[in-house]
């Protein structure tokens, strides 16, 4: 029992993981209609600039982290602006190309300047821990689940509240209607891709941190939160954030009890059992859990 | 939509254009480089200078290196190559090259760390060089077997895999990761008081995992003790919470552990909060001395051995180990202590053994490096590491010697012996 | 939807614009293009003649994707999986059954063509992004699959692959012509660009075939295409079957050249490879895919071959450059993609046209 609950937290600070890159790939995709490939290369770029300021420069962390929320926020900005602006309209699977060219651009220049050694990221949070009855929580899970719902709380109040998120709201209904109620609908693009870019990097600090624990590798992980943008449905924030806890739990679940009861289905199914969770819920569920259904016409 | 939709068709023909004319001229050169010179004259010695052949132009030998220098494998791939080209600056530098006059040249080449790209580009510098001194990967190995059968060519997997030992033309230059395996356990279990204890595996789901639990699974047998549950993970996890829970819900006391460094330090990271504190051995691949700069530290120099090869790195105490520190700070000051980087280092010192002896026998052409390797009875390292008895294939035998660290941060590398270099009869008796 | 936009000289009827060989100056140049084809081989080094192999190879599997993709505007994201499937029952039909060379290689797309018959049925609910990321799990599931159905794959070791490729008496790994020995590669060289032709040209054929047109109104509008009579359910598994037996043919091809296959080898990274060939080479052409194979597959290692001699490159693993020959060579080509994309994108296939184009009407620039 003990384990079970240790595992359900372990599966929803994962999944929080998840959420946070998740929630990256929603907020280009609800304005411009993209799925950015680059997002993975945002969050390690997020990542070693946390180190970067944080380790390098010796400035406190709180600050290295939100400057590198900025810089991450001006170089996705600046790729909307140079690259992606001139694609607007094209094919599906031109524009994935493109910021496929993107990651493989930006993941070099990550690793041409900080090279491929694993480093520390240097996070105060460490190894300390906190007890809740037999459930054993560490600081460095605890803030990536604050982190994670703070980012889906200020999404939420953006989108709803502000006349900015009107006008993202507008855009990602109709460009052209947009356009002509005068909403800078290039505007909206290039603040998308920025926020986008700030919360990539919030996602790579969270998946940094720990010993060791910051490498090119970690874009990767926005592979793995592929089905937890597509089954909380590709625009919602809020089926990300879900879409991401639920990812998280069932993979640490499969991971705990697979190998004991369901061998069969071979070694570390566990990597692949997003995948399944995903493709079981889109037969069902052709848009996902929160996704907006494309109304077809003639 | 564009504002110069010419100017930018023009730029991306210009490109392709610019490429293809850069690759003519590539073309030319090569030509060039192939294209014999006199060697010299007045040789004197018994077996005749060796004749120019491919890879060997009468004065510079050339050395291929297949290894993945881009992309995130280049965290091994790039130390490697870095070992060998340190080494051979070295033989060139103070040693005027193989037998005083013929200096050596690796031509290096970036695998990507896939087997495709790895064969084209065996393809390419085949015929550029006598033999390839490092092939990293154990598919891509795999992969160039049967083409080195055909061409006929020597090569040496960068890769502690116990498949290598037998074959024709391969040089494998370091005892398969079974060997540490099985005497760090012989040590654990027979000088460290381990006996009774319950014996756990974590291990990483590829080839480098598997080759741990085999050589677990012949000390188990040999040593006599169960192993209580064996779990794995793939590369890039990022949670090990129900890995962890499970090596302690089966009441897990000593923990194998194949991983690479971030994947061990999120292991031992959820671990130490989980407060669960085996003794973790883990195979020398997994560390590196950044997993201890933070919080862990304690936790590491308490609970954590490696099972190595070699002296205590930057032990300058041992004239062949201040021989590496002293040549990596000249040609690699950059360069910090690596694990990858000493195998690359030994490997070229293996590979440069076989060169003397082909050119003491004047013949660098590939029968030539072939037989030379042959008639070698070892391969020594200047203590740094177990001689490997050499030979033809069937004779051939790796140094059933490990060593032992556990952690100290106040060392360099933060590997402090426990025993070094011993052998077991155990490890002896593991048949390859 | 007409191809024939492009061709200035003028289309009187539809059936002229059907046909595969026009004029007869498109007849010479393409058997032009068969002679150079037979004479490159001896005119590369052995590098570049592997080289040419692998972009054959691909060029098979691009015409496929094409077909979905390009055709019917099924984006698939999954083309690796099917290659894997290929190369192991390639590999498996060929050395544990034994059979020749024609027998595997049909077996291969033969598996492919039932997996993608199964995979199909899923396009129909599907589509965009969503079906793009569906397959992109495919791939996953695939790489599962290869890892642990070991008998079969070797697992984790990768397995080698040694099968026949000979037609009867012509064994095209050791080819003998006029008394001249050549090479396996040059071998591989005629054997799989002849594929590429026939793969090219039965594509061709299917594209102005009836299944065909009901392809491209899919792909334009699925529901107007239902609408005017196309049984959308039954032309998306046919793209998908025909897909994926091309990959599947195309991935045995590939183990059997190169004697080894890894589960490593059949990921995302591949499946993206072959997005880029036919986006590179243009979408929904027939010559496309084969341009993009040839781009996809030779610009990287034409790239290496020339940037060690640009001045801030490092041309050792010692760093001292701004970034590493190794590094510049992805960089590179992620910009050589974004830059095509940006301001091509119809592909090298648009480019040839246009360049035609300004030939044939030269001096004049209209």
């Amino acid at each position: 029992m003990t384990d079970f609950v240790q595992l359900i937290f372990a599966g929803l600070a994962l999944g929080a993981r998840y959420a946070l890159v998740a929630l990256g790939f929603v907020v280009i995709y609800r304005a411009t209609g993209v799925i950015n490939f680059a997002q993975g290369a945002f969050v390690a770029l997020g990542a070693y600039l946390v180190y970067q300021f944080g380790t390098t420069w010796a400035l406190p962390f709180a600050l290295a982290v939100i400057l590198a929320m900025l810089v991450s926020a001006g170089v996705g900005a600046g790729v909307e602006r140079v690259v992606l602006r001139r694609v607007i309209g094209r094919p599906v699977f031109a524009v994935i190309m493109i910021t496929v060219g993107l990651l493989f651009l930006l993941e070099q220049f990550v690793t041409s300047v900080w090279g491929h050694q694993s480093l520390n990221l240097g996070d105060p949070w460490g190894v300390s821990t906190a007890s809740i009855g037999t459930l054993v929580v560490s600081h460095r899970d605890v803030w990536t689940l604050v982190l994670a719902g703070v980012v889906l709380a200020g999404f939420f109040a953006v989108f709803r509240y502000s006349g900015f998120g009107l006008a993202m709201r507008a855009t990602a209904l109709d460009q052209e209607a947009a356009m002509a109620r005068g909403i800078d609908v290039r505007r909206v693009f290039a603040a998308s891709w920025a926020i986008a870019g700030a919360v990539g990097a919030l996602a790579g600090i969270t998946i940094a941190s720990g010993a060791a624990g910051l490498n090119p590798g970690i874009g990767l992980i926005a592979l793995a939160a592929f089905p937890a943008m597509i089954l909380g449905g590709l625009d919602s924030p809020l089926g990300a954030v879900l879409g991401g806890l639920i990812i998280g739990v069932t993979q640490t679940l499969t991971a705990g009890y697979q190998p004991q009861y369901a061998a069969w289905l071979g070694e570390n199914f566990y990597v692949v059992m997003p995948f399944v969770v995903m493709i079981l819920i889109l037969m069902v569920r052709p848009f996902g859990l929160f996704g907006t259904k494309e109304v077809a016409r003639l | 939509m564009t504002r110069h939709p010419r100017w930018g068709r023009a730029l991306a023909g210009l490109a392709v254009l610019a490429l293809l004319v850069a690759a003519c001229g590539n073309g030319d050169t090569t030509g060039d480089t192939s294209a014999p010179t006199a060697s010299d004259p007045s040789g004197t010695q018994p077996a005749g200078d060796p004749e120019p052949v491919p890879g060997f132009d009468g004065t510079t030998i050339n050395v291929g290196i297949l290894v993945p220098l881009s992309g995130l494998p280049a965290i091994i791939g790039n130390p490697l190559a870095a070992g060998q080209e340190t080494y051979w600056s070295y033989v060139n530098d103070d040693l005027g090259g193989v037998a005083g006059k013929y200096p050596v040249r690796p031509v290096v080449e970036d695998t990507l760390y896939e087997t495709g790209v790895t064969v084209q580009k065996y393809n390419r510098i085949k015929d550029d060089v006598v033999l390839f001194a490092q092939v990293m990967g154990t598919p891509h190995n795999l992969a160039l077997l049967p083409l080195l059968e055909d061409d006929n060519i020597v090569a040496s997997p960068a890769s502690q895999d116990a498949i290598w030992v037998r074959e024709q033309n391969l040089l494998p230059v370091i005892q398969p990761y079974q060997i540490d395996v099985i005497n760090a356990m012989a040590y654990y279990i027979e000088e460290a008081g381990g006996r009774g204890r319950t014996v756990c595996a974590i291990i990483e789901n590829d080839v480098y995992g598997e080759a741990g639990l085999e050589g677990l699974r012949f000390a188990a047998e040999r040593l006599d003790f169960d192993i209580a549950t064996v779990t794995r993970f793939a590369l890039g996890d990022q949670d090990f919470t129900a890995q962890v829970t499970s090596l302690r819900s089966n009441g897990c006391e000593v923990v194998w552990v194949n991983a690479l460094p971030s994947e061990f330090g999120a292991i031992l990271g959820k671990a130490a909060e989980l407060g669960y504190t085996p003794q973790w051995i883990a195979q020398s691949p997994a560390w590196v001395d950044v997993l201890g700069a933070g919080d862990l530290r304690g936790y590491l120099e308490e609970h954590v051995w490696i099972a190595a090869v070699g002296t205590e790195p930057d032990d300058t105490s041992d004239p062949s180990m201040a021989q590496l520190v002293e040549l990596r700070n000249r040609y690699r000051p950059d360069q910090k202590p690596d694990y990858y980087f000493n195998f690359g280092y030994y490997q070229a010192m293996a590979v440069h053994q076989v060169l003397e002896r082909a050119v003491e026998r004047g013949d660098l052409s590939r029968d030539g490096i072939i037989e030379a390797m042959n008639s070698l009875d070892k391969l020594d390292y200047g203590g740094l590491i177990g001689e490997y008895a050499w030979g033809p294939p069937e004779a051939r035998k790796p140094a059933p010697m490990s060593t032992v660290f556990k952690i100290n941060m106040d060392k360099p590398f933060g590997l402090e012996a426990l025993k070094v270099n011993f052998e077991t009869p155990h490890a002896a008796a593991y048949e390859f | 939807m007409s191809r024939s936009s492009a061709n200035p000289v003028m289309v009187r009827r539809h059936g002229d614009d059907l046909r595969l060989f026009p004029t007869r100056q498109k007849k010479v140049v393409y058997a032009a293009l068969v002679v150079a084809a037979l004479a490159l081989p001896f005119q590369l080094s052995g590098f570049w003649t592997s080289v040419a192999v692998y972009a054959g190879i691909a060029a098979i599997g691009g015409i496929g994707l094409n077909l979905l993709t390009g055709f019917t505007g099924q984006v698939s994201l999954g083309h690796a999986a099917f290659l894997g499937a290929g190369a192991y029952a390639g590999a498996y039909v060929g050395s544990e059954l034994g059979m020749p060379f024609v027998v595997w290689l049909a077996a291969a797309a033969l598996v492919g063509a039932v997996i993608g018959g199964v995979i199909g049925p899923f396009a129909l609910r599907l589509r965009g992004s969503y079906l793009a990321i569906i397959t992109l799990g495919l791939v996953f599931l695939g790489q599962h699959v290869f890892q642990n159905w070991t008998s079969v794959t070797g697992g984790l070791n990768g397995r080698s692959i040694r099968i026949p490729v000979a037609i009867g008496p012509v064994d095209f790994a050791d080819l003998e012509v006029l008394g001249h020995q050549l090479t396996r590669d040059q071998g591989y060289f005629i054997l799989v660009w002849a594929l590429v032709a026939l793969v090219a040209l039965t594509a061709k054929n299917i594209v102005r075939s009836r299944a065909g047109r009901a392809m491209q109104a899919v792909r334009d509008r699925d529901l107007a295409a239902e609408a005017i009579g196309v049984h959308l359910a039954r032309t998306k598994v046919l793209a998908f079957v025909l897909s994926s037996s091309l990959a599947a043919a195309a991935g045995a091809l590939l183990g059997s050249y190169q004697r080894f296959v890894h589960p490593g080898e059949f990921s995302l990274v591949l499946s993206i490879m072959y997005i880029a060939i036919i986006v590179v080479g243009g979408v929904g052409t027939t010559f496309g895919p084969i341009l993009g194979a040839v781009f996809i597959t030779g610009v990287p290692r034409l790239i290496e071959s020339v940037s060690d001699r640009l001045p801030f490159v490092a041309t050792d693993t010692a760093g001292g450059g701004l970034i590493t020959v190794y590094s510049l060579n992805w960089a590179i080509f992620g910009l050589l993609i974004i830059l095509f994309l940006v301001f091509e994108p119809r592909g090298l296939a648009a480019m040839w046209i246009r360049l035609r184009l300004y030939f044939r009407s030269w001096p004049f620039s209209y």
